[in-house]
């Protein structure tokens, strides 16, 4: 009778997996009422796994300071990245990146590209770094330099990324150029707030106008068959936003802030790709409520003292590349801080990167820092290895 | 739910207007984009002016890191058909290339997408699949357009790929297909006499791209610049290949324009081998205005740098 029994479940179990509707590539074995799922051809299929990079930041530096808490060597291993990337099916493409770092493991991307539209329109949904200017989208390592330009840190924090949506477009002006323009909308973009001040933040629940937004509207266009020129104009607003002060429980609400910004990138090129020459410039104005602070009119009284004001800053480099393996170059930044008086941080930094290969980059710089007087010069030393394919989903 | 949808809408709207669903009238041309010069020179050839033929690579670059322009995107986006080199020589830059263009048509089960090696039977295929071997081509050595051998299969992958886009023009099409072959045939007879003059004879590279070219003239491969595929000299690998050389019967080296840099230019002074540039492409040299000169001018240049003589002129055939 048990064996009967048994025998007839079996049969049953085969039956229904056997007229189940299949989903994608997905197993037949799903009963009534079971979430469907759909995945590889079999269970031990590697077929359409994503790929997979790997990507190791080393930065040593050693700094001398007028500040003496900051004298001294500097070193490690900033950060370890792991990149996924695959096709979710024709309309759709997706990635990822996890990176490992002193401050723990973090998800900061993971967003599907959705491509399935007539045209050249694009929609990218999950969580991303913004399109703004030619270096936000970008994580710290690919970048010419071993950190982001001060005037972009300032602003727009190290980091720019969201969760949220963003809707992306270009059109072609004869054979030679391209504009292309993206509008987001997110939910949680972080305003840039000082580690040691109050903390920022946006409402967790928000209506649609108390959204963050992000636009960028950009012209890309070959010169002659060896030069480019890209011009582009962005902007970052936060409608709503709040500084917290957990220490004395205080709060500043209905903050409001944007931030603009003009960009131009020549680039000239040698007829064997090998040697270039590329200049660029960004331009940021940075309007709204800037920073809090908390301070004590009265003794044992304390408020949150939010600064409203206008600041600018910019930077400007020129970099080139002698041959495929060896490039220099030099960039300035100066910002106005978000600090009572708006006062000055310059920034300026000089590169040597030497690529061992395709796969491993050395970079030597020389950077030096100057705000309200006082100086700290930085000697540093980054290290930067690639495994397997490496890609983020960044636009030109 | 106020400010989201009217931005959605308008950018939808703008978009969908700028670009209106077209199609081509039938007797505008094919518009054809190759990634390099030689097969923009075959598409040519069989296409007649049925095909509108641009090359994303001039003729100099290094055709492994390619640089993309605001121009090599607009082609690729406006392209109805797009011939690849393949063997992954393209693979670091021409799929992002296809995807930023948004071409859907661009794919190779539409026929919109055609990789001229498809059946070409590669040299050095990699036993182990490691960079620990350098920048290797999971597929074999994919220089293989520079090959005097390649001509005739070139010409077939192409007139296969014109056909299957453009069936209308198939008598076009086939009759210059028939017409270059006998080109090919007959300049190839006249490559084949070349190769009893290089018996025995050594050769030195910086890359492995013209190992084609020296498997057909029988050159035996001493040494390359390049330790390992894509890696640049260390002073070390440059006193082994210096030592390699000798000092009699110093063989030349042959660089692209793209590799044709100080480490060669170093080499050829200590060892007072001849340094000789050649086109990795149509168009990478003066005498390369199509890929027959092409390989005309390369094998001419190799004979006078290894001083060997003149080939004697060709007897024509009755009738011709």
């Amino acid at each position: 009778m048990h064996g009967f029994r048994l025998l007839f479940l079996t049969a049953a179990s085969l039956a229904v997996a056997s007229h189940s509707p299949t989903f994608a590539q997905g197993p037949a074995f799903s009963t009534p009422g079971m979430a469907q799922s759909s995945s590889q051809t079999t269970r031990f299929d590697n077929t359409y796994n994503p790929a997979i990079g790997l990507m190791f930041d080393v930065f040593a530096g050693y700094h001398i300071a007028d500040d003496k808490n900051l004298d001294g060597f500097d070193a490690s291993l900033r950060t370890g990245e792991v990149t996924l990337s695959a096709w979710v099916d024709p309309k759709a493409w997706a990635y990822g990146v996890v990176v490992f770092s002193d401050e723990g493991v973090d998800l900061e991307e993971g967003a599907v590209h959705y491509v399935g539209f007539e045209g050249n329109e694009t929609l990218r949904i999950g969580r991303f770094f913004v399109d703004f200017g030619k270096q936000m989208q970008a994580h710290e390592h690919a970048l010419r330099t071993p950190n982001r330009p001060a005037v972009l840190r300032e602003f727009l924090g190290n980091e720019l990324g969201g969760d949220g949506i963003e809707f992306d477009d270009w059109f072609t002006f004869g054979e030679d150029t391209i504009v292309r323009y993206s509008l987001g909308a997110f939910q949680s973009l972080q305003p840039f707030a000082r580690e040691d001040g109050p903390f920022a933040s946006t409402p967790d629940r928000p209506e649609a106008d108390q959204l963050a937004f992000t636009g960028r509207l950009t012209g890309f266009s070959s010169l002659t068959d060896l030069s480019t020129l890209q011009l582009g104009a962005s902007v970052r607003y936060l409608p709503d936003y709040s500084f917290t002060d957990d220490t004395n429980a205080l709060e500043a609400t209905g903050l409001e802030n944007t931030v603009w910004g003009l960009d131009a990138t020549w680039g000239w090129t040698d007829e064997t790709n090998t040697k270039s020459w590329t200049a660029g410039a960004e331009l940021l104005v940075n309007d709204g409520a800037l920073s809090a602070s908390v301070v004590e009119p009265v003794p044992s009284t304390f408020e949150l003292a939010v600064l409203n004001d206008t600041a600018i800053g910019y930077y400007v480099f020129v970099d080139h590349a002698m041959d495929r393996f060896d490039s220099l170059g030099v960039q300035v930044s100066s910002v106005e801080t978000a600090a009572a008086g708006l006062p000055r941080l310059d920034e300026y930094d000089l590169y040597y990167t030497h690529k061992l290969s395709e796969f491993q980059r050395l970079r030597l710089a020389l950077t030096s820092f100057e705000l309200g007087g006082n100086q700290d010069t930085r000697l540093g030393f980054q290290y930067t290895v690639f495994m397997g394919p490496h890609s983020h989903g960044v636009n030109f | 739910m106020k400010t989201l949808p009217p931005l959605l809408f308008l950018s939808l709207t703008v978009s969908f207007t700028l670009h209106p669903a077209s199609a081509a009238p039938e007797t505008k041309p094919l518009r054809v984009v190759t990634t390099t010069p030689d097969l923009a020179w075959f598409v040519e050839e069989i296409g007649g002016d049925r095909v509108d033929v641009s090359s994303l690579a001039q003729g100099k670059e290094n055709l492994h890191a390619l640089k993309v322009t605001p121009r090599t995107i607009v082609a690729v986006a406006k392209a109805d058909l797009l011939f690849e080199n393949g063997l992954s020589l393209e693979s670091t830059w021409l799929p992002d290339l296809i995807l930023a263009s948004r071409n859907k048509g661009l794919s190779f089960e539409s026929g919109g997408r055609v990789n001229a090696s498809e059946g070409w039977a590669p040299i050095e295929l990699p036993s182990t699949l490691s960079r620990e071997e350098g920048d290797v081509h999971p597929g074999g050595n994919p220089h293989f357009a520079i090959s005097p051998e390649a001509g005739s299969f070139l010409a077939d992958r192409v007139l296969a790929g014109l056909l299957a886009k453009d069936p209308a023009d198939t008598k076009l099409f086939e009759a210059n297909h028939t017409s270059l072959q006998a080109r090919i045939a007959k300049a190839h007879q006249r490559w084949e006499r070349y190769k009893p003059l290089f018996a025995h004879q050594r050769v030195v590279m910086y890359h492995l791209e013209f190992d084609y070219l020296a498997d057909f003239l029988g050159l035996e491969i001493l040494a390359s610049i390049e330790p390992k595929p894509g890696l640049p000299p260390t002073p070390s690998h440059l006193a082994k290949v210096i030592e390699l050389m000798g000092t009699d019967n110093v063989p030349p080296i042959l660089v692209a324009t793209w590799s044709n840099n100080r480490q060669a230019k170093a080499i050829a002074e200590k060892t007072g081998a001849t340094l000789l540039e050649l086109p990795s492409m149509v168009h990478g040299e003066p005498y390369a205005t199509g890929w027959v000169e092409m390989i005309d001018g390369m094998l001419e240049a190799v004979r006078v740098a290894y001083g060997l003589p003149e080939l004697a002129p060709e007897e024509e055939a009755p009738g011709q």
